[in-house]
C-alpha cells in the first residue's frame, strides 16, 4: 500500500533525500452517523527544497493532512487510525552558523545525523543516514521542539490566526523565546549568568517560563536592566524577521495589534513568524484564500521568493490550480481522502492521467475554452462515512466500469515520478470485471 | 380570483405546518431526554409538583385555612423522628413536614401567578414596542431600562415594604419587577423576526397586522420567552422565599422562607431541622427549573452552547 | 475614537436612568398614601400635624413634592431614619463601609475562584471536572442565599465553632481607631495584627456565602467563553509555534476568554448588593443591607428610598465602568473590521 514498496518499480523516494514522507496516513472522525474517513491512506514525499502542492476540493482531507504534520487535528473527535509522517529535521550549519555557504547549499541548514548509525545509513533512517522521526508518535516534548522551529505553518485567515489581544511583538517574541532563548541571551550579553538565582530567573524569562510574581521582580532595578537588554535583543530579531517579509517600519509595526493591520500585512506577519526560525518545512494552508486578489499575487510572490532564498521545503495546500501552477514544483491531487495523482507540475498540467485531475483542469476557465461555457465535474464529493472498497471517484467518473466499483485503485507509477491511482493505467490483478478506458465514455 | 384560490393553499400550509410542528416537538422531547442533567431537573420538578398537588393526601389539611401552619403546642421544637412529627417541629410547634409539603403548594401558586402575569405584561409591552416601533418603542424601552437599573431583589423588597407585609403583596411586587425581562426579550425577537421574508410575504398577500402578528410573528418569537419563563418558575420562588425570610409575608403561613426564618432563632441551640428542610426545598425547586430550563435552551436555541 | 464616542453616549444616558430610578423611588413612597406617618409622634394636635404637612410640603401637587425631595437629596438631605434614630446621612457612611468591606471581599473571592474554576473546566471540556463545575455553577444559581448562610452557620459556628458571627469582637474593635470604617484596613493602619486577624475571621463566612453565587455565575461564563476561544484558529497557531499547552491556555485562550467574562463580573456585582441584605441579617453584619431590612419591616421610608436609590446608582455606575472596560479590551468589537 505504501508508495515506497508495493509497486516494485517505484523509485525509492528517499534517494532524493526527502525532508518528509507521509506513509499511508489515516485520520478518521467520529460522528453521529458513523466514522468519517477524512484521510484514508494518503502517501507522498516532500523532497528537500521543493514546493509540493496539495490540491483538492473543500473537504477532501487536504487540510487535515497538513494539520497532521503538527498534530493539530483535535482528538477526539479525530482518530489517528494509522500510518506515519516521517520527518528528517535539520540544524544550523556549523560552517556558516546558518548564514548559508557551500557546505549547506546556501540553506544554512544541515541534516541531523541518524542516532542509530551515526550517518552511515541503517534501517531506522531508511538508509539516508539522517535522523528520521515519526511525527505521529514522538513525545509531546519533542514535538514542541519541532513545531514553529523545524516545521512552521501559515494559516488560511491571518485575521483569525493572530491573537487579537496580543501585540505583534508579543506574538513573534514567543517563537524566539520558545526556540532561540539561548541565542537571545547570548545576543543580550546575558549568557554569562548561567548560575545562581539571577541566572535561572533570566533563563526562565527568556523561555517564557516566568510566573506572574517573577515578572514583577523584573521591574525592579538590578533585574530591570537585564530585562531591557533581553527585550532589545528580541526586538532586533523580530524586526529582522518582519523586514524580511518586506514590512516597512518593523519597529513600529511590532507595537501594533492585529486588527490595526491590513489583511496582507497580517499575512506578512504570519509568514515572518513562520520563517523566524528558518524551518525545514513550511506548511501553507491556503495562505491567500482570505486575501484580496491584488494582495494575493504579492503574498504568493513573497512566499516563492523566501522559499528560494532559504531553500525551505513547502507544502502548499490549495484548491486553486492556477495558483499551484505558479508556485509548485510538484503537485499531488487529493480526492475524498485519497491521493489521486502525483506528478511534477508541468507533467500534470500537460498530461493529466486521472479522470478527476482531467475534470479539475477542464473546470478551470482558460483562454483556450469556448467563451461563456463553464465546465463542471458532475455530482458531489461522496460521503466519507464508512466508504466501501471501491474507487472513490465512482459515480462521478465519466469512464467508470465494473472494476472500479469492485476494487480500490492504488497509486502506481505511470512514468518517471508520475503516480496515478486509476485502473485505466493499471488494471487490478485477477479480475474479470470490465475495465475503464478513455475510449469508452459512460456519459 | 385571489379570493377563490386563497383558502385551499392556506389550509394545506396550515396542515403541513401542524405536522412539522408535531414532528419537531417529538424530536425536541427526545433530545431533551438525552441530557441527564435535564432529566434530573425534570425529576425534581415532577416530584415537587406531585407534592404540591397531593398535599392534602400527604398531610391532613389544617382547618380552616390549610395554608396556615398547624400548631402543636405540646411539641415545641421536637427533633426529627418524633412521633407525629417526622421532620420535627419549629420553636412555636409548627410541623416541619406540613410546612415542607404545603410550602410546595404555596410556591406553585406563587410561581404560576407571577409567571403568567409577567409573561402577559412583558409579551404585550415587548410586542407593542417591537411591532410598532418609533416613539412608542423608544418610550417603552426607556422605562424598561429604568426598571432594569434597580437590582431585582432590592426593588421587590422596596415595593413589598411599601405595600405592607403580606403574601399577596409579595406576588404583586414580584410581578412589577419581573415583567421587564420578557418585554426586552420579546421586543428583540420581534424586531429580528419582522425582518424575515415570510412576514413580507404575508403583508404582500394583504394580511392584517393583527393576523400577521398572531400567525407569523408571535409563534416565531416566543421560544426564548418560554425558556425564560421556565427559569423564572424557579427564580420567583427563590426571590419570593427570600422576601418571606426577611419578613414580608404574614407570619405563620406554610411557606418555605417563613419556615426558615422561624427556625433561624433555634440554630444556635442546635435545632437545625426547621431551617434546613424548608431551605432545601427552595433549593431543589430552583435547581429543578434551572436544570430543565438550561436543557430547554440548549435544545431550542442551538446557538447558545452551554454544555456540549 | 470610537471608544470615546461610546463612553460619551453611555454617560449621556446615565443621568436619564438615574432620574428615572428616582421617580420610581419617589412614586413608591407615595403608593401607600402620604408619608406623614413617619413624622407623627404621639400626642400631636391637629395643628401640629398640619404644620408638619406644611413643613414637608405634603399638600403640594406630586411633581412639586418630587422636586422638593430631589433637591433635598442633591443637597445631601436624605431625611430622618426612624430605625437608626438619626439623620440618614449621619449613619450612612459607616454602614456603607461595612457593606463594601463585605461586598468587595466577596467580589475578590468570586472573581479569583470563578475565573480559576471556569478555566479549569473549560480546558477539560466534557470531562469529569467540567461536569462537576457545571453542577457547582447551576447549584449556585439555584441556591437560596439565606439557606446556604444558615447551613454554614450550623456547621462552622454551632457545631465546629471555627468561625464567629457578627463583624468583630467588640473589645478588639474598640481598641483601634476607625478612620476609614473598613475594619481590615483600619486594623492594618493601626498596625494591630490581632485586630486584622479578627476582621478576617469574621469576614470569612459571610464573604463565602455572598461569593458563592457570584463565583458560580463567573465560572459558568468563563467556562463557556474559554470553550469558544479554544476553537479559534489563533489557538492552533500558538500550538504550531511550539508553545506548551499551559502557555497556549494562559497567554492566548484565557486572555481572550476573560473579555466577555468582564461583563458578567459587573452583573454579579448586582447579585452581591442584593445578597448583602440577606447575608447581613443572618451574620448580624452592621451594614446597609441589614439596615434596609430593618427599615423595610418598620416602614422607615427615608432609609428605603436612600438605599434603593444608592444601590441602583452604584449598580449603574459599576456596569458603565465594566462596559467601558469591555469595549476597551475587545478590540475586535469596537475597532475591528
Amino acid at each position: 500500500m505504501t508508495l515506497l514498496g508495493d509497486g516494485g518499480a517505484a523509485a525509492p523516494a528517499v534517494a532524493r533525500a526527502s525532508i518528509a514522507s507521509v506513509v499511508d496516513l489515516k485520520v478518521h472522525f467520529r460522528s453521529k452517523a458513523g466514522t468519517v474517513h477524512a484521510v484514508d491512506g494518503v502517501s507522498f514525499d516532500i523532497a528537500d527544497g521543493e514546493t509540493l502542492g496539495l490540491v483538492g476540493e473543500t473537504g477532501c482531507g487536504k487540510s487535515v493532512t497538513a494539520r497532521s504534520f503538527l498534530r493539530l487535528v483535535p482528538m477526539p473527535p479525530g482518530i489517528q487510525a494509522g500510518g506515519s509522517i516521517l520527518f528528517r529535521p535539520h540544524r544550523a550549519c556549523d560552517a556558516c552558523l546558518g548564514d548559508g555557504c557551500e557546505i549547506c547549499h546556501h540553506s544554512g541548514r544541515v541534516p541531523v545525523a541518524c542516532r542509530e548509525c551515526n550517518g552511515d545509513g541503517c534501517a531506522a533512517c531508511a538508509g539516508t543516514g539522517h535522523l528520521t522521526l515519526d511525527l505521529l508518535t514522538i513525545s509531546e516534548q519533542q514535538l514542541r521542539t519541532i513545531r514553529g522551529n523545524r516545521i512552521a505553518m501559515i494559516f488560511q485567515d491571518p485575521g483569525k490566526a493572530l491573537n487579537p489581544a496580543l501585540s505583534i511583538r508579543d506574538q513573534l517574541s514567543e517563537v524566539f523565546y520558545e526556540h532561540r532563548s539561548g541565542e537571545l541571551l547570548e545576543a543580550a550579553g546575558l549568557d554569562g549568568e548561567v548560575t545562581g538565582a539571577v541566572g535561572s530567573l533570566i533563563r526562565r524569562k527568556a523561555s517564557l517560563r516566568s510566573r506572574l510574581l517573577e515578572d514583577a521582580l523584573f521591574a525592579v532595578p538590578p533585574l530591570r536592566s537585564r530585562r531591557n537588554k533581553l527585550r532589545s535583543a528580541t526586538d532586533d530579531r523580530i524586526a529582522a524577521a518582519l523586514a524580511e517579509t518586506q514590512i516597512p517600519n518593523p519597529h513600529k509595526i511590532m507595537e501594533r495589534y492585529p486588527h490595526e493591520l491590513s489583511g496582507g500585512m497580517r499575512q506578512r506577519v504570519m509568514i515572518a513568524q513562520a520563517l523566524a526560525c528558518n524551518p525545514d518545512l513550511l506548511i501553507a494552508d491556503e495562505p491567500t484564500t482570505a486575501l484580496d486578489v491584488t494582495v494575493q499575487a504579492r503574498i504568493l510572490e513573497l512566499v516563492r521568493e523566501l522559499q528560494q532564498h532559504h531553500k525551505t521545503s513547502v507544502l502548499y495546500i490549495s484548491h486553486d490550480l492556477s495558483l499551484v501552477r505558479r508556485v509548485c514544483d510538484r503537485v499531488a491531487v487529493m480526492y475524498a481522502g485519497r491521493i489521486a495523482e502525483v506528478a511534477p507540475t508541468e507533467e500534470i498540467f500537460s498530461h493529466p492521467k486521472h479522470p478527476y485531475t482531467r475534470g479539475l483542469l477542464d473546470a478551470v476557465p482558460s483562454a483556450s475554452h469556448e467563451r461563456g461555457r463553464l465546465v463542471a465535474i458532475q455530482g458531489n464529493v461522496p460521503e466519507l462515512i464508512d466508504p466501501p472498497a471501491a474507487c472513490r471517484f465512482t459515480g462521478r467518473c465519466p469512464y467508470e466500469a465494473a472494476a472500479c466499483r469492485e476494487h480500490d485503485p492504488e497509486p502506481v507509477p505511470v512514468g518517471s515520478d508520475h503516480h496515478v491511482a486509476c485502473f485505466i493505467h493499471h488494471p487490478p490483478a485477477g479480475t474479470a470485471a470490465e475495465l475503464p478506458s478513455y475510449h469508452r465514455q459512460v456519459r | 380570483m385571489v379570493d377563490v384560490s386563497a383558502p385551499a393553499p392556506t389550509t394545506m400550509v396550515a396542515d403541513s405546518a401542524w405536522r412539522v410542528r408535531a414532528r419537531r416537538a417529538g424530536e425536541l422531547t427526545l433530545s431533551l431526554l438525552k441530557n441527564p442533567t435535564t432529566v434530573a431537573g425534570l425529576v425534581f420538578i415532577v416530584l415537587l409538583l406531585g407534592m404540591a398537588v397531593f398535599a392534602p393526601i400527604i398531610t391532613e389539611p389544617n382547618t380552616p385555612d390549610p395554608y396556615q401552619m398547624p400548631r402543636d403546642w405540646d411539641a415545641l421544637a421536637v427533633p426529627p423522628g418524633s412521633p407525629g412529627h417526622i421532620l420535627g417541629t419549629t420553636n412555636v410547634g409548627g410541623d416541619v413536614l406540613y410546612g415542607v409539603v404545603w410550602g410546595a403548594r404555596t410556591s406553585l401558586r406563587l410561581s404560576v401567578i407571577v409567571v403568567s402575569l409577567t409573561v402577559l405584561i412583558g409579551v404585550t409591552v415587548g410586542s407593542i414596542a417591537g411591532f410598532r416601533g418609533g416613539k412608542i418603542d423608544e418610550i417603552l424601552m426607556r422605562i424598561v431600562d429604568v426598571f432594569l437599573s434597580i437590582p431585582e431583589l432590592i426593588f421587590a423588597l422596596a415595593i413589598a415594604a411599601v405595600l405592607g407585609p403580606s403574601f399577596r403583596n409579595i406576588i404583586l411586587a414580584l410581578a412589577v419587577v419581573f415583567w421587564v425581562k420578557y418585554a426586552r426579550i420579546m421586543r428583540a425577537q420581534i424586531i429580528h423576526v419582522k425582518e424575515n421574508e415570510y412576514v413580507d410575504a404575508a403583508r404582500v398577500i394583504g394580511d392584517s397586522s393583527w393576523r400577521i402578528y398572531l400567525k407569523d410573528v408571535l409563534p416565531n418569537s416566543i421560544t426564548p420567552v418560554i425558556v425564560q419563563a421556565t427559569l423564572d418558575m424557579g427564580n420567583i420562588v427563590l426571590v419570593g422565599a427570600t422576601l418571606s425570610f426577611i419578613g414580608l409575608s404574614e407570619a405563620g403561613i406554610a411557606e418555605w422562607g417563613v419556615l426558615v426564618s422561624e427556625g433561624q432563632a433555634g440554630i444556635s441551640a442546635g435545632r437545625w431541622w426547621s431551617s434546613t428542610f424548608p431551605g432545601m426545598m427552595v433549593f431543589l425547586w430552583a435547581l429543578g427549573f434551572n436544570l430543565f430550563g438550561d436543557g430547554l435552551r440548549d435544545v431550542l436555541d442551538p446557538r447558545t452552547e452551554t454544555s456540549r | 475614537m470610537q471608544i470615546r464616542d461610546y463612553i460619551i453616549r453611555r454617560l449621556m444616558v446615565l443621568p436619564v436612568l438615574i432620574i428615572g430610578v428616582s421617580i420610581i423611588v419617589f412614586a413608591l413612597t407615595r403608593v401607600g398614601g402620604t408619608p406623614i406617618g413617619v413624622y407623627l409622634q404621639t400626642g400631636m394636635t391637629q395643628e401640629e400635624v398640619a404644620q408638619l404637612e406644611e413643613r414637608y410640603r405634603l399638600n403640594d401637587p406630586l411633581p412639586v413634592q418630587y422636586v422638593y425631595w430631589a433637591s433635598g437629596v442633591l443637597t445631601g438631605d436624605l431625611g430622618w431614619s426612624g430605625v437608626a434614630a438619626a439623620p440618614v446621612t449621619e449613619v450612612f457612611l459607616p454602614k456603607l463601609a461595612a457593606t463594601m468591606e463585605l461586598a468587595v471581599s466577596s467580589a475578590i473571592v468570586a472573581v479569583v475562584l470563578g475565573v480559576a474554576l471556569g478555566t479549569f473546566a473549560g480546558a477539560r471540556r466534557n470531562r469529569l471536572p467540567d461536569h462537576i463545575t457545571r453542577i457547582f455553577s447551576i447549584s449556585g444559581a439555584a441556591m437560596p442565599l439565606f439557606w446556604f448562610a444558615i447551613l454554614l452557620l450550623i456547621v462552622f459556628w454551632v457545631n465546629l465553632g471555627w468561625f464567629p458571627i457578627g463583624r468583630s469582637t467588640p473589645e478588639i474593635f474598640a481598641r483601634i481607631d476607625h478612620p476609614t470604617n473598613l475594619y481590615t484596613v483600619d486594623s492594618l493602619i493601626a498596625g494591630d495584627f490581632g485586630a486584622f486577624k479578627d476582621a478576617i475571621w469574621h469576614l470569612i463566612l459571610p464573604a463565602l456565602t455572598l461569593g458563592y453565587g457570584a463565583t458560580a455565575i463567573i465560572a459558568r461564563m468563563m467556562r463557556s467563553s474559554l470553550v469558544e476561544e479554544l476553537q479559534e484558529d489563533y489557538v492552533d497557531a500558538a500550538r504550531a509555534k511550539g508553545l506548551p499547552e499551559r502557555l497556549v491556555l494562559r497567554r492566548h485562550a484565557r486572555r481572550n476568554a476573560l473579555i466577555p467574562t468582564v461583563t458578567v463580573i459587573g452583573l454579579s456585582f448586582g447579585f452581591l448588593l442584593q445578597g448583602s441584605v440577606v447575608a447581613e441579617i443572618i451574620f448580624r453584619w452592621p451594614g446597609l443591607g441589614r439596615w434596609m431590612a430593618d427599615s423595610v419591616l418598620r416602614g422607615d421610608q427615608a432609609t428605603i428610598m436612600t438605599y434603593v436609590l444608592f444601590t441602583s446608582i452604584l449598580f449603574l455606575v459599576v456596569n458603565l465602568f465594566v462596559d467601558v472596560i469591555y469595549a476597551y479590551l475587545d478590540r475586535r468589537v469596537v475597532l475591528g473590521e
